[in-house]
């Protein structure tokens, strides 16, 4: 049987609004093999954020079961965390900007230089390690924040709509970026978008969310994630539609059923 | 290249700036043809022999107490602007307290200080600390309570405890505002400077000043009018080059 790196069961969770505690999940049930590629698609204030939030430990305020690898979220552990805006400190270099997770982990410094280099260099950021990233364009920010997540080898990577702010080429390309990514490190996947072109080309598995207070309406299994050549295929653009009309509030059939 | 052109761009408006403010003041010394109000030659000449007597023991004394002021400021304000910025909770509780206090003149608490803490350094000190003291907190904290959440959330997301969070998120983000306090600060000190060594004092520019005035010496209260000018000056481009040491990110961005 697959080992699910994420277990959720019943989850209820709230997040603070104008002093007001406003419920964002309600019985959110979700769970995600080791390994896999999780993409969590819906519509805007359906509580995706909540849930990675919860998911990260960072968000306590929740009632329900949440497992991370068997354990209670914790801030700092196996997860790393990429946001919308990246998250990036502008008044750090690229550098400082990848290190701070290691220099947080109390990591020894030639360490730390040896890891930074490397990811940098996988990244093609290493000429750039010294800008700030006010000096980045979207898509370099984006590997940037990446890198900052992959130096600490994380169990679980979550992302929040991370590729939102790029034009439809660098997305395309940092997708692919993303999936090379993580056919050398197997790490376990959850990715929140808006786009279901993205939705289907990287989940293996992809949750459909309602609003109000959100909670998963429909569980998918994409078997044709992960193809690089996914793009222009019929059956794609088949399972796009699908989900579009999904997410319009109808039932997702599966492709050539 | 284009930074080199910038460079020369801004020297030229600054001495360009200098020439015209000397130009006013000459053309107002002989408009008014009055010896309060001596041609910049003649002050000029008058502060150069001054500052080699005792007007430098003066400036030394003023600069110390400005400086004690300020550094007295900023350790106190920056640390709690920050602390009420990142827990809007206490600040909620406290806030009502600053917004009644702050939009009080402190420098009318002057003969309070004066009586209390003895005509010294301690209790001009104490007013100059007091009046930049809310500047820089009130600064401090709208810029803490208005950082990006991104910031925090990402650096806790790493694994940042509180004290991570003010090293890496708050004091970074908030120094470009706590810059601009401190400089909006100086122009304030300065001023109750002035009026503090006015009273029961015989030391400090704005006694020499005064003195001055009172002995008819024209020349000489100009002399103390340009020291306490170019201290203010030489202060505020301090700040300036911290600013563009500590916040080369906000350079690289313009």
């Amino acid at each position: 049987m697959e080992h699910n790196y994420i277990s959720i069961k019943s989850l209820k969770a709230d997040y603070r609004q104008k002093k007001q505690s406003v419920v964002a999940l309600e019985s959110v049930d979700l769970s995600l093999p080791k390994g896999q590629r999780g993409v969590i698609i819906g519509p805007s204030g359906c509580g995706k954020s909540t849930l990675l939030n919860v998911l990260a430990g960072l968000n306590q305020s929740y009632t329900g079961q949440v497992l991370v690898d068997n354990q209670p979220p914790i801030c700092g552990g196996k997860t790393a965390l990429i946001l919308q805006e990246y998250g990036l400190l502008p008044w750090k270099t690229v550098w400082d900007n990848v290190i701070l997770g290691m220099e947080l982990r109390k990591k020894s410094s030639p360490e730390i230089k040896e890891a930074t280099q490397k990811v940098l260099e996988k990244l093609g950021l290493l000429s750039m390690a010294k800008r700030y990233p006010v000096q980045l364009s979207g898509g370099q920010r984006q590997r940037v924040a990446i890198a900052r997540a992959l130096i600490l080898e994380p169990q679980l990577l979550l992302m929040d709509e991370p590729f939102s702010s790029l034009d439809a080429l660098s997305r395309e390309e940092i997708q692919d970026s993303l999936l090379k990514i993580w056919e050398e490190t197997r790490v376990t996947m959850l990715l929140i978008t808006h786009n279901i072109e993205e939705a289907v080309f990287l989940g293996q598995k992809i949750f459909v969310m309602s609003s109000c207070p959100g909670h998963i309406v429909q569980e998918i299994e994409n078997r044709m994630a992960g193809d690089y050549n996914l793009r222009g295929r019929v059956q794609f653009l088949e399972m796009c539609n699908q989900l579009r009309s999904c997410l319009r509030g109808g039932e997702y059939y599966a492709a050539g059923a | 290249m284009q930074q080199g052109h910038k460079t020369t761009g801004k020297t030229f408006a600054f001495l360009s700036s200098v020439v015209i403010l000397l130009l006013i003041w000459w053309l107002v010394s002989l408009i008014l043809k009055n010896p309060a109000v001596p041609p910049p030659l003649d002050a000029l000449k008058s502060f150069v022999s001054a500052i080699q007597r005792e007007l430098f023991t003066h400036l030394g004394v003023s600069l110390y107490r400005v400086l004690v002021s300020l550094f007295l400021a900023t350790i106190m304000g920056v640390p709690l602007g920050i602390f009420l910025g990142k827990n809007p909770e206490i600040d909620e509780k406290i806030a009502p307290m600053i917004y009644l206090t702050y939009p009080i003149p402190k420098v009318v608490f002057m003969p309070i200080f004066l009586i209390v803490l003895g005509i010294g350094d301690t209790s001009k000190i104490v007013l100059i600390t007091l009046i930049t003291f809310y500047q820089i907190l009130v600064t401090t904290r709208d810029a803490a309570k208005n950082l990006e959440k991104e910031y925090v959330l990402s650096v806790r997301s790493l694994g940042a405890g509180s004290w991570e969070l003010y090293r890496h998120v708050y004091l970074p983000g908030c120094l470009p505002a706590i810059l601009t306090s401190l400089r909006l600060g100086l122009g304030t000190a300065m001023a109750v400077l002035f009026l503090a060594e006015t009273y029961a004092t015989q030391t400090g520019i704005g006694f020499f000043i005064m003195d001055s005035l009172s002995r008819m010496n024209y020349e000489g209260m100009f002399a103390g009018i340009i020291a306490m000018g170019l201290m203010g000056f030489i202060l505020y481009l301090m700040l300036d080059g911290a600013e563009k040491v500590l916040c080369a990110w906000k350079q690289r961005a313009s």
